[in-house]
């Protein structure tokens, strides 16, 4: 069995452990109410009706995926240790990093799953209320699906080393610097000191940057997507989790879990 | 008593004692309160967290019930107006109507049009091609800064449009030519009134018609008082005089009212002369000019104007068309 079939056991395993737990139904179905509701709070508008139906649809997938994808995260690995079955898994040939490739794979796996059902739910919505649906949309949620890549890697970089309470707090503070750090960038920008504005670039690069993974409005209002910006928001996604999973296996390596 | 009736009963007195206290809750909105409170642009877009879209449509839909529940857009509410929609044209600059939504309301001061300006130049900005967003600076330009220059400007982007009516050139003609006189703010506002279908734009429309309609009539009456100068050689006592006596120069006079308001809504309005000796109509009380110029004596008074405009409900489509 080699590292690539290991890694797959793990997710697959994570996946179906995911999928049983109730909290994910609950959100799912909220998700699926918020999406329908923007039809009654768009018949508040006599114009702009499907651009608010829809900004209200891609609002709900995106703030209850992100919920998914951290809320089941921060217990990955905490969950695992918890319940000793850690012991288990790490007694058989498998690395520590396997393990914890291998517990980001599923869950994303889940909450990409999960965002297709939204997607799903979105697009039925969409075409009963007669509201445009084209190729922007599906690059948004696609955009969204990486956003969620991202996430699930800083909740399971937080769940490698610390309690859940203080991973859901860490990255629910980090997701937020994430849709933050281009104002922060360009506020240090502004700074006459040299080396405020230094410190502003370093953390801008150091801290994700949610918002290359935003097209929200371009896709509600028909608006061009160009396709190399989507390129490179693939190469950085791929890039920041490739990092914090890298940074997340350091650190769990080195965990002593007695 | 079984423990099981205790707990049911407590239920039912839990549900009656919310349900009491919920229905005595003051639930008037913050609007109803008057409270107009609405965060700077740049502060809200930096804590929208990527969901700026449905922050704009959040506040958007606070502009249209702010317009919505207020009888009359007196000041105060066109200028809370202009800040939700500054919010909203902030967090999603690619809405199409709210720029203009903003800009028939902005109307009661130089400031506010200029604020409204502000949110058109935007609106150019974000949709260059749309040929109204031009149109409405043009008439802003014209009709209440009286800036003929700035306001061909506009309109010459309006005209390089698809969709731009045909007649718009000859306005812009007009416009380099300096002619900023009635004719031409009627021209503007004909276009405006056959653009909508929102009925309290239109009422408001159809008022500055009216007002104008009064002003050609005025004028009218300001030629037969030279004729009747020339004649007899001194001015009128009274507008009667221009029909009364063997000097009369006009069989009758026009109605001091819009001709178009049904006899069961006149007033009872009369021709004057005003402290200055201009012929007045006592329905406008004043002679009217197209402009604030950004003097004080400018006599458009929008308060006044907006007050005699009482609102009808708002259409299902406003999307000003073709004209």
């Amino acid at each position: 069995m080699n590292s690539l079939s290991r890694i797959y056991a793990l997710a697959n395993n994570t996946f179906r452990e995911a999928i049983r737990n109730k909290l994910l139904y609950m959100l799912l179905g909220f998700s699926v109410v918020m999406i329908s509701s923007g039809v009654v709070l768009a018949t508040l508008s006599y114009v702009e009706v499907h651009e608010i139906l829809q900004d209200m649809g891609l609002a709900a997938i995106r703030f209850f995926s992100v919920g998914i994808a951290i809320f089941v995260g921060i217990g990955l690995i905490h969950n695992e240790v918890d319940r000793r079955t850690i012991f288990t898994i790490l007694s058989k040939p498998v690395s520590r990093n396997e393990f914890l490739v291998g517990k980001w794979a599923g869950l994303t796996f889940t909450v990409w799953l999960l965002l297709a059902l939204m997607a799903g739910a979105f697009a039925i919505v969409s075409l009963l209320a007669g509201a445009p649906l084209g190729l922007d949309h599906l690059v948004a949620i696609v955009l969204i699906g990486l956003e969620l890549m991202v996430v699930v890697a800083i909740a399971t970089f937080f769940s490698s080393f610390t309690t859940p309470m203080l991973a859901a707090l860490f990255s629910v503070g980090l997701w937020m610097i994430g849709h933050l750090s281009r104002d922060l960038h360009a506020l240090g920008q502004q700074s006459e000191v040299g080396t405020v504005t230094t410190m502003a670039n370093f953390v801008f690069l150091l801290m994700p940057d949610f918002e290359v993974f935003n097209k929200t409005l371009e896709a509600v209002h028909g608006l061009p997507i160009d396709s190399g910006e989507i390129g490179l928001a693939f190469v950085y996604a791929v890039g920041y989790t490739v990092c914090t999973l890298i940074l997340g296996a350091m650190i769990f390596s080195r965990r002593d879990f007695k | 008593m079984s423990p099981k009736l205790i707990q049911v009963a407590a239920l039912i007195a839990a549900v009656c004692a919310t349900g009491w206290v919920h229905a005595r809750l003051p639930n008037e909105t913050r609007t109803d309160r008057g409270e107009a409170f609405v965060p700077a642009p740049h502060v809200i877009e930096a804590a929208s967290l990527g969901f700026d879209a449905i922050l704009a449509d959040y506040y958007w839909l606070q502009a249209v019930q702010v317009a919505g529940v207020n009888d009359v857009i007196d000041a105060d509410t066109a200028s809370h107006l202009g800040k939700l929609v500054d919010v909203v044209t902030t967090l999603n600059p690619y809405v199409d109507h709210p720029y203009r939504f903003a800009a028939v309301w902005m109307t009661h001061s130089e400031e506010q049009v200029r604020d409204a300006n502000l949110l058109l130049e935007r609106a150019i900005e974000f949709h260059p091609e749309d040929w109204r967003n031009y149109f409405y600076l043009g008439f802003n330009q014209f009709y209440y800064l009286g800036d003929f220059e700035a306001a061909a400007s506009a309109l010459e982007g309006a005209v390089k449009n698809e969709g731009s009516p045909a007649y718009l050139p000859r306005l812009l003609a007009r416009l380099k030519s300096q002619k900023g006189d009635i004719d031409v703010a009627e021209i503007f506002l004909r276009q405006l009134l056959v653009s909508t279908d929102d009925e309290s734009e239109i009422a408001k429309i159809e008022g500055a018609l009216d007002e104008i309609e009064i002003e050609h009539k005025a004028r009218h009456l300001d030629r037969a008082r030279e004729a009747y100068q020339q004649l007899t050689g001194y001015d009128i006592l009274s507008v009667g005089d221009l029909i009364r006596g063997k000097h009369r120069v006009l069989q009758k006079l026009p109605s001091p009212e819009p001709d178009s308001m049904p006899a069961s809504l006149r007033r009872g309005s009369v021709w004057e002369l005003d402290r200055e000796g201009r012929i007045v109509s006592t329905y406008l009380g004043a002679r009217y000019e197209v402009h604030y110029s950004g003097i004080e004596s400018a006599v458009f008074k929008p308060d006044e104007q907006s007050e005699r405009q009482t609102k009808g409900p708002r259409g299902q489509e406003d999307e000003p068309r073709d004209g």
